[in-house]
């Protein structure tokens, strides 16, 4: 294992029970991530891109091998371990967004630091920066219930990214948005993984996300089919 | 622990209706709990007043073989104290039969000294008298025996020797009172004139104490306290207090069932926001603790929205009263017409302190799931 390396899984392998037998979602998985990588995960429905992401966020255990997140092994980490390692560490962006819907858009945001007994003024600021780095800020009294799916994408960036985590982990960020607010999402974070160097591990099938990514790990019924690094478009058109 | 209440206090204004469903229906448990057990408490202090009053004093010295709940055993009691003392009132207790308009009714002639001041029981009333026997009656025996003030009417008793004699008694006044201990099936005379009619010179039944008596022990009495005495009041009340909790407990019990209720839907229909919750940063626990809060707190807001309409409503009940309604001296202890509730800041506590308790715990044991989930399959809203 090397400790350099921000994200390391060593022969991971996930199993689920089913029936009398099991069923493998992800097997043979050996993969490396340094600090500042922007990369996805790209394979078809079923082919274990978020139970991956999952473990990696510690949300879920390996069946055999190991994961090992900023030099933790996820396996051994305490539940209030993991849950430290995910408030500080780790940004979550899904699919759906996952807003807490009786929150207005700036305490979503600011939910992470509320965690960490930051205080209010600390709180505040590091809220509106990350509300401006998705441009939002005009927006912070709105419930997520008010915002279209663009800017609900962006308010979860913007809680992803509060925290100034080393890693986000966005799983099919761009599945219910257009081609416009993909761009948009996309162009904010790689500006956001410039700025802040946060590690970006995505999991996708959509090509419009692929362009921004400069490594692509192709997965195939659980195992890697492919591992490249690709030369990304910095402004795609 | 502050995060929790911060937290849960978003929450449970961001769900709105249910949330108020569940406040409201808190509340009224709340007052009404209040209310009752104020009821009981303000009837019980009045009664307890009256029977002081009226009745007890503060204290009585009796005859040992006297017992007030066995007529039988007036017939024995009587006799004299060794010594005077200035701090008790003599009253003589003897078996009679009144014959008011024909009928027969068998009653207890009491004699009390006309001057006493110990308790309320207008004796002036006999020494105003002209008559050779006057009595004076309270409202109830009144009612029972049509008699009213002038009335004259045949009494009969049987003297120490057990020889019976009769005279005409006139009633000198009846007087209103809500203690039924002084009131039914008894006439009020001089005590001198009883002892005379009965051969029993310087004898009493038992003696009203007043505040400054000491007591000593006295062969052949015995002494019984002010609180002594009030046992009997106290049991009745603590058995009112029980029958009339039954009521209020089912609709705590409702109040808690929705509390409940709501916790079991949450826990199931906010499974996604568990899962964020943990994505986030929550330990499941925390979670948990999260989810009870928000019971605990809904408890809270029902004592503040029930605070904000009971604290008026009860207000005007405590200063108002209520009419009781029926003729209520059949229980045995004594009831005004219109009765004080007395919402003390003990009850206040102990209610709220049963509520925000019952509603913490039900609504920690649904969350208790969460502590088992599988924050994957939350996040996916799939835990079945
Ligand atoms: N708890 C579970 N029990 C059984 N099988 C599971 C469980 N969770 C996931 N799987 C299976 O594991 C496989 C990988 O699932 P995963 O969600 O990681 O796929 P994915 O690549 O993210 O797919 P999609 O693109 O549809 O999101 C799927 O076949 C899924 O059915
Ligand atoms: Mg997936």
């Amino acid at each position: 294992m090397n400790s350099d390396y921000v994200i390391s899984l060593r022969n991971v392998a996930k199993h689920y029970p089913i029936g009398d037998g099991r069923f493998t979602a992800l097997q043979d998985i050996n993969l490396d991530f340094s600090q500042g990588e922007f990369s996805g995960l790209v394979g078809p429905s079923g082919s274990g891109k978020t139970t991956l992401l999952n473990i990696i966020g510690s949300l879920d255990s390996p069946s055999e091998g190991t994961a090992s997140v900023l030099g933790k092994n996820i396996a051994t980490l305490s539940h209030k371990e993991s849950a430290q390692l995910r408030n500080r560490e780790i940004g979550f962006i899904f699919q759906v967004y996952n807003l807490l819907p009786v929150y207005t858009v700036f305490e979503n945001v600011e939910f992470a630091l509320l965690l960490q007994n930051r205080s209010e003024a600390e709180r505040k600021k590091a809220v509106m920066d990350a509300l401006e780095w998705v441009g939002l800020t005009h927006l912070a009294d709105k419930k997520p219930s008010k915002l279209s799916g663009g800017e609900g994408q962006r308010v979860a960036i913007a809680r992803a990214m509060v925290k100034r985590p080393s890693i986000v982990l966005a799983d099919e960020p761009s599945a219910n948005l257009d081609a416009r607010n993909t761009h948009g999402i996309l162009q904010t974070m790689k500006d956001l993984n410039r700025e802040l160097k946060t590690t970006f591990l995505f999991s996708t099938h959509d090509e419009k996300v692929m362009q921004y990514l400069e490594r692509i790990i192709h997965l195939d019924d659980g195992r890697i089919a492919q591992d490249e690094i690709v030369h990304a478009q910095s402004t795609p058109t | 622990m502050k995060l929790a209440f911060q937290l849960a206090y978003r929450n449970l204004l961001g769900a709105g209706l249910r949330t108020w469903l569940n406040v409201g229906v808190l509340s009224f448990a709340f007052v009404i709990i209040i209310f009752y057990n104020g009821w009981i408490d303000g009837w019980n202090q009045q009664a307890r007043r009256d029977s002081i009053a009226w009745q007890y004093g503060f204290g009585q010295l009796q005859v040992a073989t006297f017992d007030p709940f066995d007529p039988f055993s007036i017939t024995d009691a009587h006799a004299a104290l060794p010594a005077e003392d200035d701090h008790l009132t003599p009253v003589l207790l003897r078996l009679g039969t009144l014959y008011p308009q024909g009928r027969t009714m068998s009653i207890v002639v009491k004699g009390i000294d006309v001057n006493q001041t110990v308790v309320d029981l207008p004796t002036s009333a006999l020494t105003a008298s002209k008559s050779d026997l006057p009595a004076i009656i309270g409202e109830q025996m009144a009612l029972a025996s049509h008699l009213k003030t002038g009335d004259e009417v045949l009494l009969r008793w049987r003297d120490i020797h057990g020889t019976f004699d009769a005279a005409t008694v006139t009633i000198a006044g009846v007087f209103p009172n809500q203690v039924p201990g002084i009131d039914k099936g008894q006439i009020w005379v001089p005590l001198k004139k009883l002892q005379d009619m009965t051969l029993m010179p310087d004898e009493a039944t038992y003696f009203i104490a007043d505040a400054n008596f000491q007591h000593t022990e006295i062969a052949g009495w015995k002494y019984r306290s002010q609180e002594d005495l009030l046992y009997e009041i106290n049991n009745i009340i603590k058995m009112k207090k029980m029958g009339g909790s039954v009521m209020y407990l089912l609709l705590l019990a409702i109040a808690l069932l929705a509390i409940f209720d709501t916790q079991v839907l949450s826990v199931f229909r906010r499974q996604k926001e568990i899962g964020t919750y943990i994505s986030l940063g929550m330990t499941r626990q925390q979670v948990v603790g999260l989810f009870t809060v928000e019971g605990a707190m809904t408890s809270i807001f029902a004592a503040v929205l029930g605070a904000l309409y009971g604290t008026p409503l009860l207000g005007w009940i405590a200063h108002t009263g209520i009419a009781v309604p029926m003729n209520s001296q059949d229980l045995g202890i004594p009831i005004a017409d219109r009765m004080y509730p007395v919402f003390g800041l003990g009850l206040i506590l102990a209610t709220l302190m049963l509520v925000v308790i019952s509603a913490t715990i039900v609504s920690f044991l649904p969350s208790r799931k969460i502590a088992k989930m599988d924050p994957v399959q939350a996040l996916k809203g799939k835990i079945q």
